[in-house]
């Protein structure tokens, strides 16, 4: 859930002629690429993931190289050892996957070793699973956003609240993550072009749009799935919090979501309520502080925090990105009732172009039902406590 | 024979203009009204020869005779005359000619005009005569000549068109001298220090501009009588009511209006100042306002006291009082972290109080007393039912000083003293005695005292050679009740297990610091109208402003020095070089200087300030360093007045601790944000006539670094920029041009009440300055945004009135 802007700007705003205009000319002045360390653990059933990448060196593009064949293992207090393997190298190199019965536990003492291939070594600060309380009443609420126009998807949406309680002992963090499934029935969509069955991707003929691009006058072809199939949303924006004023009292009214009124039909969500260290708090806060004060008259200094929790033991020197991220979590379902309170607002519901396509005649060889292939951002396992 | 060609094209000038006057007396005397008169020094009331009158703008004219005289013949009708003579002022007016016209003119030499320009004549004065370097005294008269924001006469923006003064951008909450931090200027008006200078949060500056009768920034060669700050002080004095007549005056701008009366209640004895400043800016939101910020409120208001009683020749007794207020309420926004609350209001200000007394015990030695009090507090709360907080934080100055004055003999002039500082820092409370679901914080209170004994005196050795030597003795102590956090040495704080505390009782020195700052400088006259000039000077800092900020917030946490944070030390060199032309009209100047500042505050990345007990664990110290080069054309008299100058400055800072944590910048020096290398300012005034006068400025600055990334990393689906060194890049650079238009008494009837109106634009040819660049994680990468601000041009229209 991304905070609004800091009152300060919007006060100034207020008053005078800001502007925010994209920068064309912006020369990157150096370039350098940092080994990143992703890496999570909870008391969920697994597989747990730690993924090793270098990160890009450039600020225009999203190349970022995996960390092959590197060595990963998770040791805890108990004296249990986990490995985590690179088990799919061609779709996800560099994600290193624990067995998938492993599950943290609440109160264990972890510490995350990697070894590459060129014998580099690193280990992570010992990190002690919290415990995350339970979510207590969800509520909702239809809001507004009178600055944004009609039929602006910003303008109207409803706001996911949640209430806890927070335990007698002081300084506990928690983070909030979200998960949305959207029922689909279209599997592809080919803007110009068919799908190919064998590939499973879509083809366009080239050469005969404008230059060389997709003809424009092919209209979009639209692919049924050929069964049940989910898109997947997920909160990206960070959320924490730490109960530095609230402690041992009941935390209400917190906002964790905002669900979009692009439709009446009661929406899914899935809310992960979690426990987490006091390393991961700190640097996801400053990272979150950082994009609230940016482009403000009262920015924080632009900066990136280094080896938070995880340091070479091969070159005291370097550089690392990212966290070993240790956190307990408790889930909960809710449906949203999208008639709810809504007044004179009409949901801005999102447009399909072009047509379904379907064979004709209807006999095989000829396919028109494209299949519903897992991903991160879709699924054809029915989500836990669906109602149809 | 040798022939002068300055005087042989004179005497064929005045032998064709001879001609000409001739021709028309021949040709029209006898047809044609005549305009004559005399030509006089408005001063002298010698009439002046050679005076030219041109008529309606044409280059031809007449001139006048040995005795002044001139004579023209016209025909019937309107006609406009301007009379002009080297090193006077010229004269315009519009006459109708019906018949024989007669019109004496008095013109004024320019050199005994007032001077127009904000950097008063004074200060020419000091510059040539006196060993003072690297001060600038000020004259409010000037500095309402400039165009200002909005058309509030602005303090702050007007002393950034000076070299050496800047600030990080637009909506900056204060001014960088000399490569200076915001909190090393030390404020003050009648000797109360002033905390935050800004109203709505860095827009505009807090002084009433009408109470002000002098400014003097000290941007180096600070006389040892102050202390305390280790960049500038900016010495505001506040008028003195006029003991003999009433005054009124004030204003009526778009953003506020101005109140300022003077009030004799006991003639020659007795009298009081008030003047007053008030925003109305609620409108505007409410009307203009999207929905969102209908309920937002942002106000602002000054007042300025002044009691002067004079009960005989010797002695002076006057009673200080300054005021200043902000409110905002904002809906559903909110900075207190880790805190759910819908709608938020600010409150701060200053409630500052000072006595002087002022006696001479003989026409050589004088002695001031000064009893100070000003606290400067702020509020944040958010009226929520159960997530109710209040949060208050204060700075509390209390200052007793007493100087001597003494001139003992025609070469020596001493200035002696003594002052007590105690500050009082409540760093932060929450929710004392409020029931709400956020807990109750109060932070341990700060509290010190600095002694401090003083001298300088100024020694005339020769003709040519003048020092003024000083020491200022310090001696802080920070002290109790206060607890004392202990952690585990070898580490750094941040990181360090806390290992247990050490309490002091009330009254206990918790930790003491000190030490000498000598103070010099020395004037060479090179020769009647030059000089040449060096100064050094050493001063302490115990006090700190804690602000991560780009600008210090309002609402940001002062620190009292203590066992963690060491005392900021400066030592500051410079030298300088000023010439007068053509009876000080003329003046110009080089600077150069050289600061090094040690125990400058930074903080750790991602530092948590706000209601923190053990801020220590967030703060590092490092030094910093700033040197430049000002270069100044001044004119300071005359119908065009003004300057041009130019700055090379540049202000470094090096943090660079023992662990990669404690580095910022890998340990390297990187530029601060204001460190902007070149300068150019330009301020031009044109005074026509008394009723009419125009002003231009124009400023131009390299554009302030900022921190630009290296790569950028992917972490948890969302892109974030690298970030290795800290403020690698710049800004577009900053330029400006700036326009007023005062019109003076428009009836030109003199009479008790007298208007003007002030037109301004601010940016003129509506320039897209930029203030910062940031990154967006965008779906190719990162994308580069900048902010502008006032990126159109700013009207506004003024009205000031004054009755005497």
């Amino acid at each position: 859930m991304k905070k609004q802007f800091p009152i300060y700007f919007v006060l100034i705003l207020g008053l005078i002629a800001s502007c925010i205009t994209p920068l064309t000319d912006f020369q990157q002045l150096d370039s350098k690429s940092f080994l990143t360390v992703e890496s999570s653990l909870s008391d969920q059933l697994g597989p747990h993931t730690v993924q090793l990448t270098f990160s890009s060196a450039s600020v225009k593009s999203n190349f970022i190289q995996p960390v092959r064949k590197a060595t990963v293992y998770l040791t805890d207090d108990k004296g249990i050892r986990e490995n985590f393997l690179e088990t799919n190298p061609t779709t996800a190199a560099g994600v290193y996957t624990s067995s998938p019965n492993f599950r943290g536990k609440v109160g264990n003492t972890y510490v995350l070793h990697i070894e590459t291939t060129d014998g580099k070594k690193y280990v992570s600060n010992p990190e002690t699973m919290p415990d995350a309380p339970e979510i207590q009443t969800p509520t909702y609420q239809f809001d507004v956003k009178t600055n944004y126009s009609v039929g602006d998807p910003r303008r109207a949406g409803f706001n996911v609240f949640v209430n806890l309680q927070d335990s007698p002992k002081l300084g506990e963090y928690y983070q909030w993550y979200w998960k949305h499934y959207e029922p689909i029935y279209i599997c592809a969509t080919c803007p110009g072009g068919t799908y190919n069955f064998a590939k499973n991707i879509c083809e366009t003929p080239k050469g005969s749009g404008v230059g060389g691009g997709a003809p424009t006058d092919v209209p979009t072809l639209n692919y049924l799935c050929d069964g049940s199939c989910w898109d997947i949303q997920f909160g990206v924006e960070i959320n924490v919090f730490a109960d530095t004023y609230y402690n041992g009292q009941k935390i209400t009214g917190k906002q964790i979501a905002r669900a979009p009124f692009d439709g009446r039909s009661p929406y899914y969500l899935q809310i992960e309520q979690r426990g987490i260290t006091q390393s991961a708090y700190d640097y996801q806060q400053g990272i979150a502080n950082q994009l609230q004060n940016s482009g403000t008259f009262f920015d924080v200094p632009a900066e990136t925090r280094f080896n938070t929790n995880m340091k070479s033991l091969t070159n005291s020197t370097e550089k690392i990105l990212g966290i070993f991220n240790v956190f307990a979590v408790k889930k909960k379902i809710i449906y949203i009732d999208r008639e709810k309170g809504i007044g004179q607002e009409n949901p801005v519901v999102p447009q399909i172009t072009g047509e379904i396509f379907s064979c004709n005649p209807p006999f095989p060889p000829c396919k028109d039902r494209v299949p519903c292939f897992e991903s991160k951002l879709r699924t054809k396992i029915k989500p836990e406590g669906w109602v149809n | 024979m040798l022939i002068n060609p300055n005087s042989m094209s004179k005497k064929i000038f005045l032998l064709l203009v001879f001609c000409i006057t001739t021709f028309f007396t021949f040709a029209q005397n006898i047809t044609l009204p005549k305009l004559s008169g005399i030509v006089t020094d408005a001063n002298t009331g010698q009439p002046l020869v050679g005076a030219a009158i041109s008529l309606d703008f044409k280059k031809s004219g007449v001139i006048t005779n040995a005795s002044g005289y001139y004579e023209a013949f016209l025909p019937v009708g309107e006609i406009i005359i301007k009379v002009s003579n080297v090193g006077y002022k010229p004269f315009r007016t519009k006459v109708v000619i019906r018949g024989d016209y007669k019109l004496d003119i008095q013109l004024e030499d320019v050199s005994k005009t007032l001077e127009e320009v904000i950097v008063s004549s004074e200060a020419t004065k000091k510059n040539i005569q006196t060993p003072s370097l690297g001060v600038t005294s000020l004259s409010i008269k000037g500095i309402k000549k400039l165009p200002a924001m909005m058309g509030e006469v602005d303090i702050i923006r007007s002393l950034q068109t000076l070299p050496g003064v800047s600030s990080v951008g637009e909506g900056s909450n204060g001014i960088n001298v000399r490569g200076g931090a915001i909190d090393q200027n030390l404020i003050f008006v009648d000797e109360t220090p002033i905390f935050n200078p800004t109203h709505l949060f860095g827009l505009f500056s807090v002084f009433a501009s009408d109470a002000i009768r002098e400014l003097e920034l000290y941007k180096g060669g600070v006389p040892s009588r102050f202390g305390g700050r280790t960049a500038s002080i900016l010495d505001i004095k506040m008028a003195e009511p006029n003991l003999e007549k009433f005054k009124l005056q004030g204003g009526i701008g778009p953003v506020s209006n101005r109140l300022m009366t003077e009030v004799p209640i006991i003639k020659e004895k007795l009298a009081v100042l008030v003047a007053g400043r008030l925003s109305y800016n609620d409108f505007l939101f409410k009307w203009f306002g999207p929905a969102n910020l209908q309920n937002t409120r942002a106000n602002f208001t000054d007042l300025a006291v002044k009691v002067f009683y004079r009960p005989d020749k010797n002695n002076s007794i006057s009673l200080t009082s300054y005021l200043s207020n902000d409110f905002y309420q904002v809906d559903s926004l909110f900075s207190l972290e880790n805190v759910v609350a819908k709608q938020t209001k600010f409150d701060y200000g200053h409630q500052n109080f000072a006595v002087h007394w002022g006696h001479y015990f003989s026409p050589k030695v004088y002695m001031d007393v000064v009893g100070v009090q000003s606290t400067y507090n702020t509020r944040t709360y958010a009226p929520d039912s159960v997530n109710r907080i209040d949060l208050k934080n204060s700075i509390g100055y209390k200052n007793l000083k007493a100087t001597i004055d003494y001139q003992p003999t025609e070469s020596h002039h001493t200035n002696f003293g003594i002052s007590l500082v105690r500050y009082d820092i409540a760093p932060g409370t929450l929710n004392q005695g409020i029931i709400s679901r956020v807990s109750p914080i109060d932070l341990a209170k700060e509290q010190s005292l600095e002694i401090a004994a003083f001298a300088d005196d100024e020694f005339k050795v020769s003709k040519k050679f003048t020092i003024q030597y000083g020491l200022r003795f310090v001696q802080f102590y920070n002290l109790g009740p206060f607890t004392t956090t202990k952690y585990q040495e070898g580490l750094p704080l941040s990181t360090a297990p806390v290992i247990g505390t050490e309490t002091f009782e009330s009254g206990k020195v918790v930790k003491s610091y000190g030490g000498f700052e000598p103070r010099i400088t020395m004037k060479f006259s090179t020769s009647e109208t030059s000089t040449l000039k060096f100064g050094y000077n050493r001063m302490q800092q115990f006090v700190q402003l804690l602000s991560n900020n780009t600008t210090p917030l309002p609402t940001s946490r002062w620190k009292i020095s203590d066992e963690y944070v060491k005392p900021q030390v400066s030592d500051f060199v410079s030298l300088g070089f000023f010439k007068t032309l053509k009876e000080s009209i003329w003046e110009v100047s080089a600077e150069t200087y050289y600061r090094k500042t040690q125990n400058i505050v930074e903080y750790l990345s991602g530092a948590k300030l706000q209601l923190n007990p053990t801020i220590e664990t967030q703060l590092l110290q490092g030094e910093g360093k700033a040197y430049g080069m000002e270069l100044m054309l001044t004119k300071r008299r005359g119908e065009f007045s003004g300057w041009l100058s130019y700055t090379y400055s540049r202000a470094l800072q090096q943090i660079n601790g023992a662990t990669a944590a404690e580095k910022i910048s890998n340990g390297d020096w990187f530029p601060t944000n204001y460190d902007k290398p070149h300068n150019v300012n330009m301020m031009l005034n044109i005074q026509p006539t008394k009723h009419h006068s125009f002003s231009f400025t124009f400023a131009y600055q390299t554009g302030r670094p900022y921190s630009s990334p290296v790569g950028l990393f992917r972490l948890a689906d969302k892109t974030y920029p690298v970030y290795e060194s800290r403020n690698n890049d710049r800004i577009r650079d900053y330029h400006r041009l700036d326009f007023s238009w005062t019109i003076n008494n428009p009836s030109m009837k003199a009479q008790r009440w007298e208007g003007s109106w002030t037109f301004t634009v601010y940016n003129l040819y509506g320039r897209k300055n930029p203030y910062s660049v940031y990154f967006k994680s965008d779906k190719a990468g990162l994308k580069a945004y900048e902010l502008g601000v006032f990126a159109a041009p700013f009207v506004s229209l003024t009205y000031n009135f004054k009755f005497l």
